[in-house]
């Protein structure tokens, strides 16, 4: 069989031709939504034309058996129509009400998970892990998969103050918001690269760009190998050298594994976006299921559920309660990796004598 | 029949509630040699933890130099099918709005010519098929193109744009979120497929502040959606809210960031000289106050990761731009931006980092955009700062 | 100046910068179209047109470069 005439430049199709009807419709002329329960909310149109959004969790990972059963789904209920959230959510798109229930009742019975809307814990942003990347020190897909596990009831039926967005990422590269995130999870090294090899150097690398390559200054050329030595007191472990020159090989099953960072956000609600910042430095990886990451996320999300106010973010609630109680009621040891060593250090140090003892 | 691995440590993320995507793996498995092999690969990451991809030879579609991303095993003799297994990038749709009928063809065309498996939806936004063999690739691309969808962007290139649901389905949205997305796509195809940038370009498209594409935090431009008029309050509907047991006082009034709202117990009043639009008080009583008067959206760039420099939250340029079809002011902007970066960026330079080391100040003046204080969070501090020829005559 | 021309201007710098430098897209079309007094669209067209055939491709190894496939 051969395949069809290509095309190129072409572009994704029209958004228009993906559109319900009743979004059509009423594009752009919402009054208000609602949410009914943490699996479905109705949106209103100012013409009074209503559209239910059934919401599902998904691994993100999906087979085409999983996509065509969905697919199904949405042609029995939706007239074919459903769209993914950013956060691998999916919605089934109801126009007409009555084929809400029958959507529902197949949706438990084939054991989808059904929430995710509202103040609650929300599908885990991740990235690819050892599933799919070179760079990976953890497997984001496992991670997500046993934390959203331990906080199922959060996403189905349990409210949080505020929503929390979780976030994984498997090396510092953080494909995702992860460094915005309310809780989030790091991969990282703690190791300066080895140079095993340095006739791979030699051949497999531009020595300049891989000396530029680091923001710290740590590489330095080597010129007796025709190869580069790397300063341990300067690296700071970012693999960035590794990413343009291989043969720096900066993996190390012992060493690396997972950071935990808390407190960001992007949305502008209440306060401005905010950057994560470190809670816990280190865990070692634990695969299958890293129970010891999985204690620290729960340790700090019982703080915030116990002690934040309703609408207050992670971020929010520790502002209010200041860091130092942070570190006091979640129990987790301050250490110097938590003092800022790197670009932006001088402004997260304390210049007050205002503290929450 | 694929070859079937004894997975004893990835069985165990079968159990529990979520959905596994074990489970979704083992489904391609049973069919497909690839995703069968890639699961014993991963049993093996899982045992010795650490990850066995690699890089290898270049691939791409013909005339193409981004939206595939190669992948190799380091373990190609025990994991043949997987020995070259490519990311495609298909450029989703805007807001990801899909039909059931596109789906199964796309399902039916990855059965044939790939692993079964993907992603719904990489981070930046592509629909992403997880894994093929090179020779597939052409194929792939003639099968999708020939439908009218076509292949996103990697590499230094712009990269596939997303945005929020914005107009489709969101009372909030200033802008039309999905329609800008499209329209920027079409438009800049030529900078998404044949990458000539020092390195990548994300545009995200928000509606509003609430930022539900996390814009601001993964965008070289982010466009965030806002207005210039009053909010307009319907005091019936507030007195809703109070009799379904909100606290309006604690919940709203005192939770504005600019104090600028109080409550006497029957009606709300907001000092809208002081609010400064965070979408609070709307995103929790979304039926009794609506943003009013003029809407069009904040320009912001620069936000990345944490390599290099650190990482860093985009940062506004333009605060606020009318955003109407055909956006001829924003594309203008942006093609300055691209100039700008293409004269003075080093390879993997990426824009927000350039504007950091070249100062604003240059910056600016190339773009042709005016100094304002909403560009900053506040003045400078120190009394360090250069005068041109041009500023002493002024 | 012809499209071909062009064309064989370009390769001829790919070429010649094999194992001193890679190429990007942009250094390409600044040096020729400074070489030969054309504009950069001028030089875009005419690399397009190479790149569709398979003379040169697109590489990537920490940012994309231009450069001659290599031979099987
Ligand atoms: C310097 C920063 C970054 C580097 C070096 C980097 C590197 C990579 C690499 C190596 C991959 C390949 C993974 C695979 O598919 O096998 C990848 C995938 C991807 N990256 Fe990044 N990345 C960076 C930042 C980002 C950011 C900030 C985002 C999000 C906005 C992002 C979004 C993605 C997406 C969507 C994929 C596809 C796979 C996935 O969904 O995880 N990247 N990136
Ligand atoms: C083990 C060594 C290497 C590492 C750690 C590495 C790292 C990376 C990273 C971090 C990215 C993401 C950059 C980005 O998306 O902006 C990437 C993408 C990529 N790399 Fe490598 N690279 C390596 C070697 C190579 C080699 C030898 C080739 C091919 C000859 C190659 C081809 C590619 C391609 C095609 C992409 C996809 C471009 C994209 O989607 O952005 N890499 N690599
Ligand atoms: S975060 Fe790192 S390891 Fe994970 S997919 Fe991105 S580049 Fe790969
Ligand atoms: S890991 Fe990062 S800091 Fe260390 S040498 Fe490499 S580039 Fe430099
Ligand atoms: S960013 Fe604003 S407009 Fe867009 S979907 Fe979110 S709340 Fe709605
Ligand atoms: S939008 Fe924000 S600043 Fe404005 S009145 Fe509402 S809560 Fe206050």
């Amino acid at each position: 069989m051969s395949a069809p005439q290509r095309r190129t430049d072409i572009g994704p199709p029209h958004y228009k031709d993906f559109l319900p009807p009743v979004i059509q419709k009423n594009y752009g002329d919402w009054k208000y939504h609602e949410v009914l329960n943490a699996g479905v909310m109705v949106h209103v149109a100012n013409s009074g034309d209503k559209i239910w959004s059934v919401r599902v969790a998904s691994p993100r990972l999906l087979s085409t058996d999983t996509i065509r059963d969905m697919a199904d789904m949405a042609e029995k209920y939706c007239g074919g129509y459903i769209r993914f959230t950013t956060r691998n959510n999916v919605e089934f798109l109801v126009s007409d009400e009555k084929n809400l229930t029958p959507l529902q009742n197949e949706l438990k019975a084939k054991k989808y998970m059904m929430g995710g809307i509202g103040s609650r814990i929300s599908n885990i942003v991740h990235t690819q892990g050892w599933v799919h990347c070179h760079s990976a020190c953890t497997d984001a897909s496992g991670l997500v998969k046993v934390l959203m596990d331990e906080f199922a009831d959060y996403f189905t039926t349990k409210e949080t103050p505020n929503k929390v967005r979780l976030a994984v990422a498997c090396c510092v590269n953080m494909c995702g918001a992860v460094h915005c995130s309310d809780i989030a999870v790091v991969a990282i090294h703690r190791k300066v690269p080895v140079v095993v090899d340095h006739d791979k150097v030699k051949n497999m690398c531009e020595v300049p760009s891989t000396i530029a390559a680091c923001p710290t200054g740590a590489i330095s050329p080597d010129p007796a190998k025709k190869s580069v030595k790397v300063n341990a007191d300067k690296c700071m472990y970012c693999g960035n050298c590794f990413t343009v020159c291989p043969p720096m090989e900066i993996h190390d099953p012992e060493n690396d594994g997972v950071a935990i960072v808390v407190g960001g956000k992007v949305g502008n609600l209440r306060s401005n976006p905010k950057f994560s910042k470190l809670a816990v430095p280190f865990i070692k990886n634990n695969p299958p299921r890293w129970p010891e990451v999985v204690t620290v996320v729960k340790k700090i999300l019982d703080a915030y559920l116990a002690d934040a106010k309703k609408h207050e973010r992670v971020g929010e609630w520790i502002e209010r309660i200041g860091w130092e109680k942070f570190f006091k009621v979640t129990g987790l040891p301050f250490t110097f990796q938590h003092i800022d060593d790197f670009t932006i250090a001088r402004e997260t140090f304390r210049t007050a004598a205002t503290f929450k003892w | 029949m694929p070859k079937k691995y004894e997975t004893p440590l990835l069985d165990e993320l079968e159990k529990g509630p979520f959905p596994s995507f074990v489970t979704e793996i083992k489904k391609a498995a049973a069919r497909s040699d690839m995703a069968a092999d890639e699961l014993g690969q991963l049993e093996k990451s899982y045992r010795d933890k650490r990850g066995y991809w690699k890089h290898g030879g270049i691939v791409g579609v013909r005339g193409y130099g981004s939206g595939i991303i190669g992948r190799y095993s380091s373990l190609r003799e025990q994991f043949p099918n997987v020995a070259n297994f490519h990311t495609v990038r298909i450029n989703s749709t805007s807001a990801f709005f899909y039909t059931s009928q596109f789906l199964k063809e796309m399902c039916d065309i990855w059965d044939q010519y790939g692993s079964g498996l993907t992603n719904l939806h990489g981070s930046t936004g592509d629909l992403v098929l997880l894994g093929t063999n090179t020779e597939n690739l052409e194929p792939i691309f003639a099968e999708f193109s020939s439908r009218g969808w076509d292949l996103g962007g990697s590499g230094s290139a712009m990269r596939t744009l997303s945005c929020c649901v914005g107009p489709a389905r969101c009372e909030w949205s200033n802008i039309n979120t999905l329609d800008i997305n499209y329209n920027l796509t079409q438009e800049f195809q030529d900078e998404m497929h044949r990458p000539a940038f020092p390195y990548k370009f994300k545009i995200k498209t928000a509606g509003c502040a609430v930022d539900c594409i996390a814009s601001i935090a993964r965008a070289d431009l982010s466009i965030i959606g806002t207005w210039k008029g009053k909010i307009a309050v319907d005091q019936s509907e507030v007195a809703n809210y109070a009799k379904k047991g909100m606290n309006i006082t604690e919940e709203i009034v005192n939770m504005c960031p600019t104090k600028c709202m109080s409550y006497d117990g029957s009606k709300l009043t907001i000092n809208d000289a002081d609010c400064n639009r965070c979408m609070h008080c709307i995103a929790k009583m979304t039926k009794a106050l609506k943003p009013t008067g003029e809407k069009g959206a904040t320009i912001l760039m620069g936000s990345k990761a944490p390599f290099v420099i650190g990482a860093t939250l985009s940062w506004v340029i333009v605060p606020f731009m009318k955003l109407e079809e055909p956006y001829d002011e924003l594309k203008d902007l942006i093609r300055k931006m691209w100039e700008f970066w293409d004269e003075h960026g080093k390879n993997r330079e990426r824009i927000g980092e350039l504007v950091i080391r070249k100062g604003m100040r240059e910056f600016l003046e190339f773009i042709g955009v005016e100094p304002v204080p909403q560009q900053v969070k506040e003045p400078r501090r120190d009394p360090f700062f250069f005068w041109t020829e041009a500023d002493l005559q002024k | 100046m012809e499209k071909a021309e062009v064309a064989q201007k370009i390769y001829e710098l790919v070429e010649k910068s094999i194992g001193k430098k890679k190429l990007k897209s942009s250094d390409i079309q600044k040096q020729i179209s400074a070489d030969c007094g054309i504009s950069r669209d001028e030089v875009k067209e005419a690399l397009k047109d190479l790149v569709d055939e398979g003379k040169l491709i697109y590489t990537y190894f920490g940012g994309s470069f231009v450069e001659i496939p290599p031979k099987e």
